[in-house]
C-alpha cells in the first residue's frame, strides 16, 4: 500500500490517511481471524466442561427415578393391594416420562418441561407413600444444579 | 526551480514517507538527490551531515515505534472481539460432546440410588416378597449405604479425574509409557469404581428375579 509521495496534492493527502486506516482494519482482522481461532479452541473445550457437569447430573436424576419407578412397578406386581390406583397410575405416568425423555438430545426443547414433570410427578408419589427419597446432589431446584461444581 | 521549491518545503514529509513505504524508499531518495541540483548545498546549510542523518534515524525510529505501537493495539482488539466470537460458535459444541460423554454414567449412578433407596424403605412384608433371603437384603442395604454416602459432587469429581487421568495417560503415552504406569493403575481403579456400583446392582438383580429393573436405556 506505498503511495507515492513525489508531488503532494489533496488526493495524495488522503491516499495517506486511507491506507493507514486500511492498515489498522489490516491488523484488526489478522488480530480477530487469531483470536476466532483460539476462542473456538477454548469455547469447545469451556463447553465440554459445563456439558459433562450437567449431563452427569441429569443422567443421574432420570436413571434414579427410573430405578424408583422399576422397584415401584415390581412392587406393585408382587403386592397390588399395597398401592392405590392414583399412586399407580402417578408411577406410570412417571414411566411415560422417563421413556419420552430424548436422553441424547441436549437441545431438545422438551428436556425442561419433562423434568419439571417428572420432578412435580415424584414428590407427591414420594409425600403419599410417605417416604423421604432423596440423595446428596439431588436438586431441590433449578438454581442449584448450576452451583455444583468440579 | 518549482520542483526543487516544493521538494523543499515538503522534503521533511517525504523522507518520512519514505521511511514508512520501505521497499520504495531507497530509489525514491535516490531520484529527488539526482534531480535536484540545491539538494547538496541544503543538506550541508543545516550544519553537519552526521547530525542532520542522526536525527533522521531518531524520528524513523520514532515512527517505527508508533507504527508499531497501533499495529499491536489494534490486533489486541481485534484478537479480543475474535476470541469472544469464537467462543461462542463453539461453545455449544462443546456442550453437547460433553454432555453425550457423561450424561450415561450418571444414569446408572442414578440408577442404583433409585433401586436401592426404595428398596431400604419398603414395609416390611413387601421387602420379603421381592428380595427372599436376608443375605441378598442384607447386599441390596450395603450397595444403599455405600452409594448413598457419594454425593453427587464426589461422583462428578471422580468422573473428572478419572477424565482428566485418561487424558493425561494418552498424552504421556506417546512420549513416555514407563513412567507413567502408576497412574495408569490408578486410574483403572477409579474407573470401576463408579462402574463398579453398576456392576454390584447388576449381580444382586440377577439373584432377584422379582425385580425387574432395565439396566439398558432403549434410546
Amino acid at each position: 500500500m506505498a503511495s507515492e509521495p513525489k508531488t503532494i496534492t489533496n488526493s495524495n493527502i488522503e491516499d495517506i490517511f486511507d491506507s493507514s486506516l486500511n492498515l489498522e482494519e489490516t491488523h484488526f482482522n489478522d488480530g480477530y481471524t487469531q483470536g476466532y481461532n483460539d476462542g473456538q479452541i477454548s469455547g469447545k473445550d469451556e463447553g465440554r466442561q459445563v456439558g459433562l457437569k450437567l449431563g452427569f447430573q441429569v443422567g443421574e436424576e432420570l436413571g434414579f427415578y427410573k430405578g424408583c419407578v422399576d422397584v415401584w412397578n415390581s412392587a406393585i406386581r408382587v403386592d397390588p393391594t399395597r398401592f392405590s390406583t392414583r399412586i399407580q397410575k402417578s408411577i406410570k405416568q412417571m414411566e411415560d416420562l422417563i421413556q419420552k425423555y430424548p436422553i441424547l438430545e441436549p437441545e431438545n426443547e422438551s428436556v425442561n418441561e419433562i423434568m419439571d414433570s417428572l420432578r412435580l410427578k415424584f414428590r407427591a408419589i414420594c409425600a403419599t407413600l410417605g417416604v423421604k427419597l432423596e440423595y446428596d446432589g439431588y436438586p431441590k431446584s433449578s438454581v442449584e444444579v448450576k452451583d455444583v461444581g468440579f | 526551480m518549482e520542483g526543487s521549491l516544493a521538494d523543499e518545503l515538503y522534503s521533511e514529509t517525504l523522507q518520512l514517507s519514505n521511511v514508512k513505504s520501505d521497499p520504495t524508499s531507497i530509489v525514491d531518495s535516490k531520484q529527488s538527490d539526482s534531480n535536484d541540483c540545491d539538494g547538496d548545498d541544503l543538506w550541508h546549510d543545516d550544519g553537519s551531515l552526521w547530525d542532520g542523518s542522526s536525527e533522521e534515524l531518531d524520528k524513523s525510529s520514532d515512527l517505527d515505534r508508533e507504527w508499531q505501537r497501533r499495529r499491536n493495539q489494534f490486533h489486541t482488539i481485534g484478537y479480543r472481539d475474535g476470541v469472544i466470537a469464537g467462543k461462542e460458535a463453539s461453545a455449544q459444541e462443546g456442550f453437547n460432546v460433553g454432555f453425550k460423554e457423561s450424561v450415561l454414567l450418571g444414569y446408572n449412578l442414578g440408577l442404583v440410588r433409585g433401586v436401592t433407596s426404595v428398596l431400604a424403605c419398603l414395609p416390611d412384608g413387601l421387602i420379603e416378597k421381592l428380595v427372599e433371603t436376608q443375605e441378598k437384603r442384607n447386599k441390596f442395604r450395603c450397595l444403599h449405604e455405600s452409594v448413598h454416602s457419594l454425593s453427587t459432587t464426589d461422583a462428578l469429581k471422580l468422573f473428572h479425574d478419572e477424565i482428566t487421568t485418561n487424558k493425561t495417560v494418552e498424552q504421556s503415552e506417546n512420549a513416555d509409557s514407563s513412567s507413567h504406569s502408576a497412574g495408569l493403575q490408578d486410574h483403572s481403579s477409579r474407573c470401576s469404581l463408579l462402574g463398579k456400583y453398576s456392576e454390584e446392582l447388576q449381580s444382586i438383580l440377577h439373584e432377584s428375579p422379582a425385580i425387574e429393573v432395565h439396566l439398558a436405556l432403549d434410546q
